[in-house]
């Protein structure tokens, strides 16, 4: 039944650049594609495997560099790119995440978050590569078979055949045993130990995927953009996606990706001032932890429960 | 390359000076996550507000630079104490990712409040001192930079005696030590928790006032501080404190020889890189947590 759900909605996502003329609307619906497909892969290891990584901020600025230089420096096109940018992204996350998940999940919080810092220092301080604050302006747009994805609507297409297939890997993922490990390390990583699985592997395979995941979506969100430059590394697309992820519920697969779609358009709907977007985003990140720490999947779930629990009485 | 030992001598200085006031933020974090086992996102923010307190207070106390840095960790005091009632007080133990979003949601409240009220434009403070420095034969140093350092070795020592000798201070560290026993002898660990954070935002309220004539102040002048406090915390082994003293001294130097000789990118980006080594030579940090000891 959700899964029928979900290709009429993916079906219904793909029909939006017919019904819509207007190149904003088709742009907002490209971010929201993408930005899904990043709050899917934090869900990955946040919701389901309960690390909380401040690192996917980091690969969805490699992600971005990567694709764009592959493109304009080492004269690959835009789909070498993109998987250069998702192999690139799983092999930093295997060598990052080795340390980094040996530590208490204190530290790897506070490390995750120094990883994605040292990535926008590189950026902004490493001129000869990445062009400094200056950035790569004027990416070209994709071609395939001779055929050019140059406006919004053509890239658009990009953008939700991108996000399907992620989005499908990432369902097939979680609910497999894999997914289900990685459920159980979140609640109890003992038991887990107890019944012979090391969690290493687990933890590093979901981190890694995760990784190679977000860097591909920033590798399309750049192409998106046009440009790259160290504002991709904004904590502001962090906040974006801890706050769908929070707010669809961590560790449930489609609260998080109705969240995603639903939120994204918010920060649009929201464009009266940065500064009040933020605060509203600060806010809203506070009053849910307090209101719904659960997201709203958890809480009808717990609503589910509650009535469950009261037919049996 | 040649070195030239005065030019050495100076970046030492500055190094330490830096390092001392890295130092108290690094120790408001440790003191805070001792207690709690929480970590304060939103720590940078006071201090940014603590550098605010002090150019605000400054013009009124007629740049007298000791009345303005008391009122300046006053204010961070308070706002320590409103924050730990209204928002911190809900948290129960174990929810360590719950207390980073929450505070992380109140430090973009915080930055982008103080942006629209007061906007991004740096301010630069002026205090009685003025840019006059103390001169050692051939090298020179503000005395701006002189009075933070060592403000914050009188705050160290003076965290050192509380956290030892007083009652209030010993509360403290029986919770970081033992939670349960220090439960069964009749400590409030509520109590404890918030004059924990009252006093690590006072700490972090002088670092701020400290550090406000020496850069330029900004909303988001607390935002890479805590980054890198942050660093701090993790190499000297999270909730030790003498741990967090020694490393924050340590970096400071370290950055001030590597601005000092190498191109400024690798300045900032030198703790990031020590704290993966460290992590990958010793996950628990440098020094083990011992249950914040101070002596």
């Amino acid at each position: 039944m959700k899964l029928v759900l979900a290709i009429a909605a993916a079906l219904a996502f793909a029909a939006l650049p017919f019904l819509s003329g207007s190149n904003y609307i088709v742009g907002v619906g490209t971010s929201a594609l993408i930005f899904t497909v990043a709050a899917a892969a934090l869900n990955l290891i946040y919701g389901f495997t309960g690390l909380l990584s401040f690192a996917q901020l980091g690969f969805w600025g490699i992600g971005g560099y990567a694709t764009a230089l592959t493109v304009v420096t080492f004269g690959g096109n835009f789909w070498t790119g993109v998987l250069a940018a998702a192999a690139i992204n799983a092999v930093v996350a295997l060598v990052v995440g080795y340390p980094m998940l040996r530590t208490s999940r204190h530290a790897f919080v506070i490390s995750t978050l120094t990883f994605a810092l040292l990535v926008s220092l590189i950026a902004r301080d490493w001129v000869d590569l990445t062009r400094g604050p200056l950035g790569i302006p004027d990416l070209p747009p994709p071609r395939a078979f001779g055929h050019v994805f140059s406006s919004t609507h053509q890239f658009y297409g990009i953008a939700w055949a991108f996000s399907v297939a992620m989005l499908a890997f990432l369902y097939v993922l979680c609910s497999s045993r894999i997914g289900r490990t990685l459920v159980a390390i979140k609640q109890n990583e003992p038991l887990v130990r107890a019944q012979g699985i090391s969690p290493m592997p687990y933890k590093l395979a979901a981190f890694s995927i995760s990784a190679a995941i977000t860097g591909a979506a920033g590798g399309v969100f750049v192409f998106h953009l046009g440009i790259v430059d160290p504002l991709i590394l904004d904590f502001y697309y962090m906040q974006t996606f801890l706050i769908i992820v929070i707010i669809g519920g961590t560790g449930s697969f489609w609260g998080v990706v109705v969240s995603g779609v639903a939120l994204s358009a918010l920060p649009e709907a929201l464009r009266f001032s940065d500064d009040f977007r933020m605060i509203i985003y600060g806010v809203i990140l506070v009053v849910a932890m307090f209101a719904m720490p659960s997201g709203v999947a958890g809480w009808l779930r717990e609503r589910e429960l509650a009535r469950l629990r009261a037919s049996l009485r | 390359m040649t070195i030239d030992a005065v030019y050495l001598l100076q970046l030492t200085l500055n190094g330490i000076t830096l390092g001392l006031l890295y130092a108290l933020i690094a120790v408001g974090l440790s003191l805070i996550f001792g207690v709690m086992e929480i970590i304060n996102f939103a720590h940078g923010e006071l201090l940014m507000l603590g550098a605010f307190a002090m150019a605000f207070a400054l013009p009124v106390t007629g740049l007298l630079y000791w009345p303005a840095m008391a009122a300046a960790v006053l204010c961070t005091m308070v706002a320590g104490f409103v924050v730990y009632e209204t928002l911190l007080v809900r948290l129960k133990t174990d929810e360590f990712e719950r207390s980073i979003l929450i505070t992380l949601g109140l430090s973009i409240v915080l930055i982008h409040v103080m942006q629209y009220f007061f906007t991004a434009t740096p301010r630069i403070i002026d205090t009685q001192y003025g840019f006059d420095g103390v001169d050692i034969g051939s090298i020179r140093i503000t005395w701006t930079r002189v009075i933070g350092a060592v403000a914050a070795l009188v705050a160290f020592a003076g965290l050192y005696l509380i956290l030892r000798f007083t009652q209030f201070g010993r509360a403290m560290r029986a919770i970081a030590q033992n939670r349960e026993a220090a439960l069964m002898v009749g400590i409030r660990p509520r109590v404890v928790a918030r004059n924990a954070v009252v006093l690590a935002a006072g700490l972090c309220g002088l670092a701020g006032a400290a550090i406000a004539p020496i850069q330029l102040v900004t909303p988001y002048m607390g935002q890479f501080l805590i980054f890198k406090a942050f660093a701090l915390v993790i190499i000297g082994g999270l909730g030790n404190i003498p741990g967090a003293v020694i490393a924050a001294i340590a970096l400071g130097l370290i950055e001030n020889w590597i601005g000092g000789f190498f191109t400024i990118a690798w300045q900032d980006a030198s703790v990031f890189v020590i704290m993966i080594v460290v992590l990958f030579l010793r996950p628990d940090g440098l020094f083990k947590r011992g249950g914040m000891r101070v002596g």
